[in-house]
């Protein structure tokens, strides 16, 4: 008994020099010793100088322990003004709190008993306008790296009180803060237990943005099909939660993530709502065609060249034996160099500082492109096709998707040299065997076209006006479908009535 | 043995008409009009229609018989014959089956041959076909039943192309109607048999569709949609090619896509082959899926090991077609065996289903 009574003393001490010893080797672990003025009791305030607000501590903590009179732990409550304040005997959560931004106060001869005070520095930057998402008309905030500032963001949106935040503590060593954030009443119990299961569950030891997130919870992550979407505006997660569908903020990233996602989401950029209904239909279609040609032209040129030039109009092909006169290579590999020269380009520009970077870009796309043509390594047709191509894949106002496209082009054009016309059909039927077998949070990739639900439609090719919008998205089913009551927007009335 | 299928593979009712739409056009479509006009001459629509309507009664049958006995086929022969021999009598299905893809793969890359590729190699690219089966069946059926979605919304817009056609029609081919005897007319409905055969997929599928009694109006409609289609074709056909140009023409649908003048591409039939082989995707795919779906209901192989097993025997079978004759003969021979199954052994069944049903209630 009396071994182990001495064994856990003992252990108790080591423990405590232990995180001591650590924190110790940190230029930055400060313990600072204080004597009160009323009853000359010391006490001291131990903290990590980096994480701590100075003026928090000197301004309002300090003069009212030095001058106040308070002679135990528990009477430190009515003597600080500040409210997030723990007081505990358990060295578990030393480190904890210290390294979140409290500060210890310990009283000299009662070292077991401690009080945790906050006094967090708030460093990052401000709301400023988003730099990829951004809209000419609508409100210009974008989220910043503070959890708090963003869920604050949201919740000025929605001042609901069925607005739940959730929090889980995630990666053993950056314990990053990450928010489940959902409508209680609208949003599918079985959508929640997804990702609140899928969120507990994860392994990871450094988690220092949202994309790690996704990576780490998404459905395939084999696939280069991004499954969840990611935004940096709180007006479009304030449009999706009130849809029925989850969003996940996670702390130090202004990225934050959307499920669960369909493809035709990743075509539809915010502004589609502030736009009159025709005009943003218009956009997304045109945006559809851009998508579909910038990785499908360069393989029908390369297909068509080498194998089918009996499918161009006779007008035409006098155009293109023209341009491919002086060319010595055959079509793949002219589409190949000048494919690979637009990815060096863009993989250049970068990386590189924005004034250098964009002397670089125009240099390089014009000189190289005009070089090249006259040097006689590529024609000039494929030059516009393929400058055209890459155009149109940055219309995809979502980045990631915009990556997605650039990669796709590649075995397309594989296919097409391989088997010309009837490859690029058959890469086709590989591609969309891939986008039908993929899920997101477990609902299908391509809903509405697959299930087909015509009544989603309204909001995925072509955005119908408002008052169409009158049921949420079919595929999420939701507990409450209803938005709001169709009767009551447009009432019927007679001429002159 | 009643098999269950859980809720999240099912498929629903709807679906039902984009698998009997998928499944009924394949490569028949291509060049099924020489055959029945040497029968039928100028009254083969009719022998189209007769056949057509014919397939309603089938249908029918069909859906009757996996009502009474709630599941699919396997379990119907299981329920009249017993476990053994029941499950002799589902095998030949497979066998069945099998021969449908081949036939469907090989008579497309002739087609292929003939008309884009010349030299195109027969191995390669039906060793490729089959992989991408392999990847399509291993998403699952709802997968599956996608795919065959897919491929009629993205090859629709080949048929209005026809109205180029009918430029140069002359409808005096069609008179006089019922020239022909009946007889002729109704062998040109059994020559049609290798075009229309197909739908008999529902019995295999059976379980995966949710709230079946609602999908009978769709497959119903779907049928319905072919027989018009085909009617249609066959009519545009015959009022474009004179009486012996029909009979030398193998493929006459892809010949009348040679006239087809646009502006900014000169030979649409390139398109139409490439479009069409997203057209025949689902038809192997959805043989390959029900053939393994049978191993592993009868002799219990897991279906992922079966299908591959199925791709094997099918690359290396395919090797053996190399002439036109033994292609003509393939198809012929698919073709009797689909007139058997459709119209001898699945009225058969109804029949013997329906007695012993009665019996067993006694």
């Amino acid at each position: 008994m009396k071994n182990w009574i001495k064994k856990t003393i003992g252990n108790k001490d080591s423990s405590q020099k232990d995180w001591e010893k650590v924190l110790e080797k940190s230029k930055d672990f400060s313990r600072v010793y204080y004597n009160n003025q009323k009853n000359n009791m010391r006490f001291c305030i131990t903290s990590i100088s980096t994480l701590v607000d100075e003026k928090v501590i000197q301004e309002e903590a300090l003069p009212r322990l030095l001058e106040d009179e308070w002679n135990t732990i528990q009477d430190i409550k009515k003597v600080l003004p500040i409210t997030d304040m723990e007081i505990s005997t358990d060295p578990a959560k030393i480190e904890k709190k210290l390294l979140n931004g409290y500060f210890m106060l310990t009283i000299d001869h009662h070292e077991e008993t401690f009080a945790f005070v906050s006094a967090q520095k708030q460093v990052g930057r401000s709301v400023s306008p988003p730099e990829i998402e951004f809209s000419v008309i609508g409100p210009k905030e974008a989220f910043v790296e503070s959890l708090s500032q963003n869920i604050n963001l949201i919740r000025k949106r929605l001042p609901i009180k069925e607005l739940i935040v959730e929090e889980f503590t995630l990666g053993s060593l950056s314990k990053t803060q990450v928010a489940m954030i959902y409508i209680d009443n609208i949003t599918n119990e079985e959508n929640i237990e997804t990702v609140r299961q899928r969120l507990s569950q994860i392994e990871f030891d450094a988690i220092t943005d949202s994309s790690y997130i996704v990576q780490l919870i998404s459905d395939n992550s084999n696939s280069p099909f991004p499954q969840l979407l990611d935004t940096e505006r709180p007006d479009r997660i304030a449009g999706i939660l009130a849809e029925g569908k989850l969003a996940i903020v996670v702390d130090g990233s202004p990225h934050v993530l959307i499920g669960p996602t369909t493809l035709i989401e990743f075509f539809s950029s915010f502004e589609d709502y502030f736009l009159n209904y025709f005009l943003s239909s218009f956009f997304r279609l045109i945006r559809f065609f851009a998508v579909l040609f910038s990785f499908l032209i360069t393989p029908i040129y390369v297909a068509v060249l080498t194998y089918h030039y009996e499918l161009v109009p006779r007008d035409l092909i006098g155009t293109l034996i023209t341009s491919r006169r002086p060319v010595p290579l055959p079509p793949i590999l002219e589409a190949l160099f000048l494919e690979l020269t637009i990815e060096l380009l863009r993989e250049a520009g970068a990386r590189l500082p924005t004034k250098v970077g964009q002397t670089i870009g125009i240099v390089g796309g014009i000189v190289i492109g005009t070089a090249s043509v006259e040097a006689g390594l590529t024609s000039n047709v494929l030059l516009i096709f393929v400058a055209l191509a890459a155009l149109a894949s940055f219309t995809t106002p979502v980045y990631k998707m915009g990556n997605t496209i650039r990669l796709l082009r590649f075995p397309f054009l594989f296919f097409a040299q391989l088997w010309g016309l009837l490859g690029i059909v058959i890469c086709f039927s590989i591609l969309f065997t891939h986008l039908l077998r993929l899920t997101s949070l477990g609902r299908p990739f391509l809903a509405p076209i697959y299930p087909p639900r015509v009544r989603d439609l309204k909001d995925s090719f072509i955005r119908l006006p408002f008052r169409f919008q009158s049921q949420r998205p079919v595929f999420l089913n939701t507990k409450n479908p209803t938005r709001f009551s169709k009767e009551k927007a447009s009432k019927k009335k007679d001429i002159d009535e | 043995m009643q098999e269950v299928i859980q809720e999240r593979f099912k498929i629903s009712p709807f679906l039902v008409i984009y698998m009997v739409l998928s499944m009924q056009i394949g490569i028949g479509v291509l060049g099924f009009q020489r055959i029945i006009a040497e029968d039928a001459g100028h009254d083969a629509w009719i022998s189209v229609l007769v056949a057509g309507a014919s397939l309603h009664i089938i249908m029918w049958m069909i859906y009757k018989i996996n009502e009474s006995v709630n599941g699919d086929i396997v379990t119907a022969h299981e329920f009249i014959a017993g476990k053994w021999v029941g499950k002799i009598l589902s095998s030949i299905f497979i066998a069945y089956f099998l021969l449908l893809a081949l036939t469907v793969v090989r008579t497309y890359v002739e087609v292929i041959q003939v008309w884009m590729f010349t030299d195109i190699n027969l191995w390669w690219f039906s060793v490729c076909f089959f992989l991408i089966c392999i990847y399509i069946i291993y998403g699952g059926f709802r997968t599956v039943v996608g795919i065959s979605f897919f491929s009629f919304v993205f090859h629709i817009y080949l048929y209005p192309i026809f109205f180029f056609n009918l430029q140069y029609a002359q409808w005096n081919h069609l008179t006089p109607i019922f020239e022909n005897s009946i007889k002729d007319i109704l062998l040109g409905s059994f020559h049609m048999s290798l075009t229309f055969i197909g739908f008999e997929v529902i019995l295999f599928f059976y379980p995966f569709i949710k709230e079946p009694q609602k999908s009978k109006k769709w497959a119903h409609f779907g049928l319905f949609l072919t027989t018009i289609g085909n009617t249609i074709l066959m009519i545009i056909s015959i009022v474009y090619f004179s009486k012996d140009q029909l009979a030398k023409s193998i493929w006459p649908t892809l010949t009348m896509w040679k006239i087809v003048k646009l502006p900014f591409v000169e030979r649409f039939e390139y398109i139409g082959i490439g479009t069409w082989s997203l057209v025949i995707l689902p038809n192997v795919c959805i043989t390959i899926w029900i053939a393994s779906r049978l191993l592993k209901r009868i002799i219990n192989i897991k279906q992922k090991h079966g299908v591959i097993y199925i791709v094997i025997a099918m690359s290396i079978a395919i090797n053996f077609i190399d002439t036109r004759e033994k292609v003509s003969l393939l198809n012929d021979y698919t073709g009797l065996a689909g007139f058997g199954v459709t119209f001898i052994y699945i009225p058969l069944l109804f029949i013997i289903l329906m007695i012993m049903k009665k019996v067993k209630k006694k």
